[in-house]
């Protein structure tokens, strides 16, 4: 069964399912609940060292630690089309050998992937989205105020 | 049983019946019940209570399952409203899904709907300015539609009356074309806003740019306190409900309001079917419902009933409202329920940067959302080869950019360290169209929905003078850009649906003569005077301006002046 009939066919199948859940028993399943798209463990593995490939843990917490590829999961099963899912999964599938490579073979297998790739994209736009979003940088770094209770609509920039 | 019966229709009984809860439902509520009127509001979609039932108020963004975005899927069955630019996770709830309620596009039509307590005005872009005397003589100085049945002098006090309640910012700018109000302070225009505006105003004479006026409480008085809401929060997540009631909505203000004085009686999930109409009596007597989760039906009556179910669905409702004495609609002799629907012109905007100023930023935001340029076009004489003009949104951004490159380390010190860009500037067309009778609603004589309903075919279009209106707006805004010395000047008209605007208006429209309109000067139905229609549904023409300040006040005014008939025996 090719990939594309593999993903119709699941799509069948999951109809709003929870395919797995966080106490899932079953260690060839993702570990967060989805809805489209079949993640095993190994591919969210993976997922966590490419998405930390993007961006490491330095002096602050890396996208690993902050669970930004189970965000990319959720992003690619919910937000994307069918197409952008199979070519995720097809990428995903190909970069499979770097599970066991240090990081600097992760950072230049993305860096080799054509500017138009559709995995190299989704994940990386992904990737980015969340750690900036995520709660860390948001309360940490770059603070994100729910009641500004202001406007100045002419600050000095400070140089 | 017969006794049961009576007593069963005592009960559904009222002095008056609001068909509505949103903008202006809201305010004629409020104002029937302060005079003492037992009101009965009915408002087809669910309850929401303020605060309590905004479920995403307080969520930052991390909380988000989809941080905002909403999913493929729910984007695959709702396109409609999916263009909608308020249509996100934190406020999608109170959206109507495309499926749950069809209609029929003779011509694309989005029409975008918020059915529960409060419809639109939890969702809306509250934007508030005065309707002028250059929006209401404009039918009869360019022969177009019906003439207004009132004037600017009509509809000031009552302006006044709702401005002061609902608490509206701006400046006091002095133009005839955009009558001043009873402000609060203004959001100020930020530098670059303010210096685009020095730009324009010294090469041209006629055109102004001035702060957005708006529907926020920036400085709270003894009658917004009243109202239990406070001091806007500069939060502009006002698309979720706000907890701080910093803006104006029908559950933070006037519904509280109403229901506290003991006479009004809302009613959720209540669709309304029809007006039930008596032809020995010559009045409408009461409304029929259909629950929208039972589907059971029940009639409720009163003297008096006001609809503003929001113009389309008030269309809906008077075509459906079919007796022996109106077979094509409640009141419609004169053959116009229905037609003559308008909208406004939102599609066309454009964009550039501005590279001076660069030592400044903004800190905070702006819930005016920037400066406002009120229509200059064919104001005082005709003078293009297009019928009216547009009013506009401009407003300047200085946001921060990362190089988002490269991988690893410095891709994250990047990521963590933006740096401060040029100013961004945009602008959005707000233009007038004609009302005509070939843009109509009608009632599919087939297709009915869940409760039904006949499905509304919908049949409205852009003309000519809207094209000609729009590249207008492009030329002389990409002039006045370059004016300012703004680069990268980029015009986008892409096309868009009549609709996506959300304003929509008329079809049950105004005007003096019972053959040629459905309403007089006091919102009243010609043919059944104790029927009253104070939405979008009974414009005339539909100005420049955003209309929703002008249905409140309409609302308002014609509360005044059915009670008034009602205690005169005339109604």
């Amino acid at each position: 069964m090719d990939r594309r009939s593999a993903i119709k066919q699941l799509f069948v199948l999951a109809g709003g399912m929870m395919i797995a859940t966080s106490c899932s028993t079953n260690t060839n399943t993702a570990s967060i609940a989805l809805n489209n798209v079949k993640f095993t463990a190994g591919d969210e593995a993976l997922l966590s060292d490419l998405v930390d490939a993007i961006i490491p843990k330095t002096d602050s917490p890396g996208a690993k630690e902050l669970n930004i590829h189970l965000f990319v999961m959720k992003m690619v099963d919910d937000c994307h089309s069918p197409e952008d899912q199979e070519l995720f999964l097809q990428g995903l599938s190909k970069a499979s050998g770097l599970s066991d490579k240090p990081m600097e073979d992760r950072v230049a297998y993305l860096s080799a992937l054509d500017k138009d790739d559709v995995f190299l994209n989704i994940l990386k736009q992904r990737t980015i989205q969340g750690y900036l979003n995520s709660e860390y940088v948001m309360k940490n770094k770059l603070v994100y105020e729910l009641v500004p209770g202001r406007y100045d609509g002419a600050v000095k920039v400070e140089a | 049983m017969a006794n049961i019966n009576i007593d069963s229709r005592k009960d559904r009984t009222y002095d008056a019946i609001v068909i509505g809860s949103g903008i202006s439902g809201g305010w004629s509520a409020k104002e029937l019940a302060e005079r003492g009127l037992k009101t009965l509001v009915l408002e087809r979609g669910r309850d929401v209570q303020h605060v309590k039932d905004y479920p995403t108020t307080n969520l930052y963004p991390w909380e988000f399952e989809h941080r905002n975005e909403m999913p493929y899927k729910v984007r695959e069955e709702n396109p409609i409203v999916s263009r909608c630019y308020a249509f996100h996770e934190d406020a999608a709830h109170f959206f109507v899904k495309d499926k749950e309620h069809p209609y029929i596009q003779e011509k694309p039509f989005d029409w975008i709907r918020g059915y529960q307590v409060g419809g639109k005005s939890l969702l809306w872009a509250r934007q508030t300015q005065r309707w002028s005397d250059f929006d209401f003589e404009g039918p009869l100085r360019d022969g177009f539609a019906v003439d207004w049945p009132i004037r600017y002098a009509d509809l000031k006090p009552w302006y006044d009356y709702v401005e002061r309640f609902a608490g509206i910012s701006g400046d006091r700018d002095g133009l005839p074309e955009l009558p001043d109000g009873e402000f609060l302070p203004a959001y100020p225009l930020n530098v670059v806003e303010k210096y685009f505006k020095q730009k324009v105003e010294a090469k041209y004479s006629s055109r102004k740019v001035i702060a957005a006026r708006c529907a926020h409480i920036s400085k709270p008085q003894p009658i917004h306190i009243q109202q239990g809401r406070t001091q806007c929060q500069n939060r502009t997540l006002c698309q979720r409900g706000c907890p701080f009631g910093g803006y104006f909505s029908s559950n933070a203000s006037t519904l509280p309001w109403a229901a506290k004085t003991g006479n009004m009686t809302l009613r959720p999930d209540a669709v309304v079917h029809s007006i039930l109409y008596d032809g020995d009596k010559g009045r409408a007597i009461g409304v029929k419902v259909i629950d929208r989760n039972t589907k059971e039906e029940i009639d409720f009556y009163a003297k008096l009933i006001f609809v503003n179910a929001a113009a389309i669905n008030t269309n809906l409702i008077l075509l459906n409202s079919r007796s022996d004495r109106f077979p094509n609609g409640l009141g419609n002799d004169s053959g116009t329920l229905g037609k003559y629907v308008a909208f406004h012109n939102y599609s066309a905007r454009i964009y550039g940067e501005y590279e001076g100023l660069l030592d400044f930023k903004t800190v905070g935001r702006n819930p005016a959302g920037g400066g406002y340029i009120p229509r200059f076009r064919n104001l005082h004489r005709q003078e293009t080869d297009f019928l009216r003009g547009y009013a506009a949104g401009f407003s300047a951004w200085r946001s921060s950019h990362a190089d988002r490159s490269g991988f690893g380390d410095d891709l994250k010190n990047s990521l963590l360290n933006p740096q401060l860009g040029n100013w961004g500037v945009g602008s959005h067309m707000m233009g007038e169209t004609i009302p005509k009778a070939s843009n109509y609603v009608a009632l599919d004589a087939q297709q009915k929905d869940d409760w039904g309903m006949p499905l509304l075919k919908v049949h409205i279009d852009y003309d000519d003078n809207d094209e000609k209106m729009k590249k207008d707006y492009l030329d002389t805004l990409e002039e006045m850009f370059q004016e300012a010395g703004f680069t990268n000047i980029r015009r986008d008209d892409r096309w868009q649906a009549p609709g996506l605007d959300i304003h929509e208006m008329g079809g049950v429209r105004m005007g003096n003569d019972p053959k040629t309109s459905m309403l007089n000067k006091w919102n009243q139905m010609h043919a059944v005077p104790n029927v009253f229609v104070t939405d979008g549904a009974s414009m005339t023409s539909t100005s420049t301006q955003n209309p929703s300040l002008t249905y409140m006040a309409f609302s308002a005014r014609s509360v005044d002046y059915a009670v008034k008939e009602m205690k005169k025996g005339n109604i």
